[in-house]
């Protein structure tokens, strides 16, 4: 029964992943007759003749020249064949597959850590919090958290730079570019990402441990008051024998849950804090695209970040699968 | 208070007392019980839903938490040991070893996320300090004898894959693993169909009686108590008003609302007669009516019953009654009923 | 409503729609709690510099012609000091910029809570092909990062606040459609809905009457969650230069402190005071929103309502308490016959 489960999950994230790929290849295509005017806009000292050759030339160069459904087969199969996710406007016409894989470990060496940092401290401080119920650890968690959902991560990473970069001169406010460019599998070469990664790391996380600790905190006092709870204290174990085998197992049902709803928003907001500390990333590449207009290049980070997001959830919800043997077909979601 | 603590008796509860404070008033769900199990007894504890039975079953084990419960009591003493200024960490040695529970609904009651057999397996590995091997054969043996077949599949199952007898088997083989003192069961088979709800009251009996266990068994339902017990007391609203030995009990009934529950049960034999309820309900445990907590519901309530409440006093051999007008019954009637 | 002629369906469905239309008393229940309080007023204060903000800023920072000297430090003229790039005050800005995140966090939390509602309730009630088409999409907007989505939207659609609100909305109903059709699933099955059933009302009649007005809570709570959340990302996308150009916004402050050289002069005011402003929006409207939950949800507020019962608990008090129950010396029963004789 289980396995059947996890077959249909994983065929319903590669459906979901051809439906955002077929959006994907849309977008570009949205109030515009031809893909060609949205790829090359028309500038304003340009005859109409003129522009009908740089349209032309534009349609060739990225296949516009045949029918939709065709392009969006040569689309699929450029993809899946050849890995091939277009070329890029920049000069020497880049493929956008090799720029995103220039940038993929960047960022998600942020991306990881601050997962890895958010989730270990979160339920840390969740654990505690829930322990000491309505005593002031607890309080000090219950404020800090009603503050810290209403300020930007943003925001923090601003603030962060500018006091514990600029002022106090702590961590970096920008990155420096020789951490990529002198890159080499060094100590010293790591040591420097992770100066750098400081920064980027802490004002993201700090929100998402916030969020996880209130999350524990609510679950674990939410199991606390089960019946199950009550028979394992009937049964003489001892307090940590119930917290580590009893509550915690079961409340990490809801946080799994949660952590692959909260993943999509992590991977977004991502892009804003790259630009903040100018760090070699897919955000970055992903500003910079926009703001040139470079629409093979821009569709590929989405298509990526998109795969990203749904691998994510469905990693997720694979592990609670496994951490809640109750979980049969069609019971979740 | 009024009776000699003898040494024959497994548990001693003397003027429990638990009250909740709320935001709008003090719940005063337990006040002053006396409970008396004498070695291998099984007794039964009875009252409607929110009488206070169940705070009294997990005070007993010191179950309850501070907050929201704040609890008193003058002793209690486990087979001459009491245990009333026992650290909660001196009290987990007694939990599950000398003393232990089954709860009303064994699909809440056991950990979804584990295997029933492991479960059990804390029990041995907790108390009798064995290693995981040697606990999971005592796990197969004690489900063996509360009757569930093949115990060595069934032990790996999860919770949810077992039907509601069986989880409650394994509830019953929980409890026994360590063949505790006394055993409180608190409404053990109310979630269960009724066929089912006989088997696992047969296997508790026989349990009971074939390892010399006392039991307490806390229930609502008179027809369990006739199945098992030998001594019931009847809780109203807090307080004890009526202990007496089962059959006396079913024969002649002294307090009215023991009657009243008696006769709200439907016999074979009673068929065409009318089917009584006692009317209204148990009052709300932050407006308790003044004197007797009965008398709004009794048909017997006179003016000394509004101004105050009566004393549990003693009538007759073993039996105590707490009213100001206990039902008489003639020697005939005793008879035949 | 008493008239005991009617049958008792009918009677039935009037008590109900009393009841679930007495949504009406919603603000004071919101103002009856300390939380909800704070919010009220925050929003309320909010809106009123919003409104009348010509009036209250001291200069104009749309007009070019008012503009001083560039980089001035806070003093009595400029309370916020100026810009360091176009010597524009910052404490108008600040004013000003209230305007674009209420308009644009108001507007699009209203309309999917609009949106998220009917096409939740459609996906919970009439089910079928309509709620698997509804739930697929609402799958799909989920694992699209959202921010990305949104910066290419803007850039194929354009970047008038109109245009970012309806982008915000088309993205946004996701959750709330999701939430509110398993809050249908269970009103659907419920008794007054059965009997609203038999009593012969129409599909339309039902969904509007009484299915509609049972989701009223979780709806005003989620515009009030939603509109912090459109303001957070409004205030995102303005900070990355890609928000409305021709508006003033907290963001795109955030954007030109950080440009303009707020961190290279120690102007930390230029950096802190737009934060504030995001700051009170987002947290007001978010006070209102868990004031929602709590009420929806009164379990979450006793719990912790017992721990500060039993903090103000006086060992006294108890005492009495446990005394009270005690049972004084009885009469003995020979005391009592001897009463009674």
């Amino acid at each position: 029964m289980k396995k059947s489960y996890i077959v249909k999950r994983i065929l319903y994230s590669v459906f979901i992943f051809f439906v955002v790929l077929t959006l994907n290849f849309f977008i570009p295509r949205i109030g515009v007759d031809d893909p060609a005017e949205r790829y090359y806009p028309p500038q304003g000292n340009m005859s109409d003749a003129e522009y009908e050759i740089i349209k032309e030339l534009t349609r060739e160069q990225y296949g516009f020249d045949v029918s939709t459904p065709r392009q969006y087969l040569n689309y699929l199969s450029d993809l899946f064949l050849e890995g091939n996710m277009g070329t890029s406007f920049r000069s020497g016409s880049p493929a956008v597959t090799d720029l995103i894989i220039d940038r993929l470990p960047w960022t998600l060496v942020l991306s990881v850590s601050t997962l890895l940092l958010g989730l270990i401290v979160g339920i840390l401080i969740g654990v505690v919090a829930a322990m000491k119920r309505g005593r002031w650890q607890d309080t000090m968690l219950l404020n800090a958290s009603t503050i810290m959902v209403a300020l930007p991560a943003f925001f923090i990473a601003l603030v962060f730079s500018f006091f514990l970069g600029f002022e106090a001169e702590l961590f970096p406010a920008y990155t420096n570019p020789d951490m990529v460019s002198d890159f080499s599998w060094s100590l010293d070469s790591l040591r420097m990402v992770a100066y750098n990664a400081a920064l980027p790391v802490i004002s993201m996380a700090f929100g998402s441990i916030i969020g996880y600790a209130q999350g524990t905190r609510n679950a674990v006092i939410a199991v606390t008051g089960e019946d199950f709870i009550l028979t394992a204290r009937s049964k003489g174990l001892k307090p940590n024998a119930i917290r580590y085998k009893h509550t915690l197992r079961n409340a990490m049902l809801p946080i799994v849950t949660s952590l692959g709803m909260s993943i999509s928003g992590l991977i977004g907001g991502q892009v804003v804090i790259e630009q903040i500390f100018n760090w070699h990333g897919m955000g970055t590449l992903f500003l910079e695209a926009n703001n040139t207009n470079d629409y093979p290049l821009m569709m590929g980070i989405m298509l990526l970040l998109s795969a990203f997001t749904i691998v994510a959830i469905l990693v997720t919800d694979l592990i609670y699968v496994l951490l809640d043997p109750r979980v049969t077909v069609g019971e979740k979601r | 208070m009024n009776r000699e603590q003898t040494n024959e008796n497994m548990l001693a509860v003397r003027n429990l007392k638990v009250v909740f404070p709320m935001a709008h008033g003090v719940i005063r769900a337990v006040e002053g019980v006396d409970l008396d199990i004498k070695k291998g007894e099984s007794v039964a504890l009875v009252g409607e839903s929110g009488c206070g039975k169940s705070v009294t079953s997990k005070s007993l084990m010191k179950l309850l938490d501070t907050p929201p419960a704040l609890m008193r009591v003058d002793d209690i003493t486990l087979d001459g040991e009491s245990l009333k200024d026992y650290s909660e960490k001196k009290m987990q040695d007694i939990r599950g070893r000398h003393m232990s529970m089954i709860f009303q609904d064994a699909m809440t009651s056991l950990n979804p996320v584990m295997t029933c057999g492991r479960q059990i397996d804390e029990m041995y590995m907790r108390h009798q300090g064995m290693d995981k091997k040697e606990a999971r054969k005592h796990t197969i043996r004690a489900l063996e004898l509360v009757g569930v077949p093949e115990p060595k599949s069934r032990a790996r199952n999860f919770p949810h894959e077992l039907s509601g007898g069986m989880r409650q088997r394994v509830l019953l083989a929980m409890a026994f693993a360590c063949m505790p003192k006394l055993i409180i069961a608190d409404e053990p088979t109310t979630a269960l169909d009724v066929t089912i709800q006989a088997q696992v009251l047969d296997v508790l009996r026989d349990m009971q009686r074939t390892h010399g266990v006392s039991l307490l068994l806390i229930t609502h339902d008179l027809s369990v108590v006739s199945n098992i017990a030998e001594t019931v007391y009847v809780m109203y609203s807090g307080k004890i008003v009526e202990k007496a030995p089962m059959k006396e009990l079913f024969r002649t009934p002294y307090h009215p609302y023991s009657e009243g529950l008696l006769k709200s049960v439907p016999k074979l034999s009673d068929e065409g007669k009318q089917f009584v309820q006692i009317p209204g309900s148990v009052p709300h445990p932050m407006k308790k009516p003044s004197g007797c907590y009965f008398h709004p519901r009794c048909p017997y309530a006179t003016e000394e019953c509004r101004q105050s409440m009566p004393p549990l006093e003693k009538r007759g051999e073993d039996r105590l009654v707490r009213c100001f007008h206990p039902l008489k019954h003639d020697a005939k009637e005793a008879k035949t009923a | 409503m008493t008239d005991k002629k009617l049958p008792i369906q009918q009677r039935m469905l009037t008590f109900l729609k009393k009841r679930a239309i007495g949504t009406g008393r919603f603000f004071k229940r919101i103002w009856a709690h300390p939380k909800g309080k704070i919010g009220l007023t925050v929003v309320s204060l909010l809106v009123i510099v919003a409104v009348f903000a010509p009036w209250i800023a001291p200069y104009d920072p749309y007009d070019v012609a008012d503009r001083t000297t560039k980089g001035l430090t806070p003093s009595l003229q400029h309370p916020l000091g100026t810009t360091i790039n176009t010597g524009v005050d910052i404490f108008s800005m600040l004013i000003y910029g209230t305007r674009i995140s209420l308009i644009v966090g108001v507007t699009a939390g209203v309309c999917i809570a609009f949106v998220g509602a009917i096409l939740g309730v459609m996906a919970g009630y009439i089910g079928g092909f309509a709620d698997n088409l509804i739930m697929r999409t609402v799958d799909v907007l989920l694992v699209i990062p959202s921010l990305p989505l949104v910066i290419v939207l803007t850039n194929v659609l354009g970047r008038d606040y109109w245009i970012i609100i309806f982008i915000f909305v088309a993205l946004g109903w996701g959750g709330l459609s999701r939430n509110i059709r398993s809050l249908v699933l269970v009103i659907k099955n419920s008794n007054y809905v059965k009997a609203a059933e038999l009593a012969g009302a129409s599909r339309w009649r039902i969904m509007t009457k009484h299915i509609l007005p049972g989701t009223s809570h979780l709806l005003i709570m989620s515009t009030a969650l939603g509109s912090a959340g459109i303001m957070v990302a409004e205030a995102g996308l303005s900070f990355l230069g890609l928000g409305d150009p021709t508006r003033i916004s907290w963001g795109r402050m955030l954007a030109e402190a950080q440009g303009g050289g707020a961190l290279l002069f120690g102007h930390w005011w230029w950096i802190i005071a737009p934060g504030i402003g995001i700051f009170l929006a987002v947290f007001s409207f978010m006070r209102i929103g868990i004031v929602m939950e709590e009420v929806l949800n009164p379990r979450m507020k006793q719990s912790t309502g017992i721990h500060k019962i039993f903090k103000t608990l006086s060992g006294d008090y108890i005492n009495e308490v446990f005394d009270s129950m005690e049972e004084t010396e009885q009469p003995t029963t020979s005391e009592r016959s001897a009463a009674k004789a």
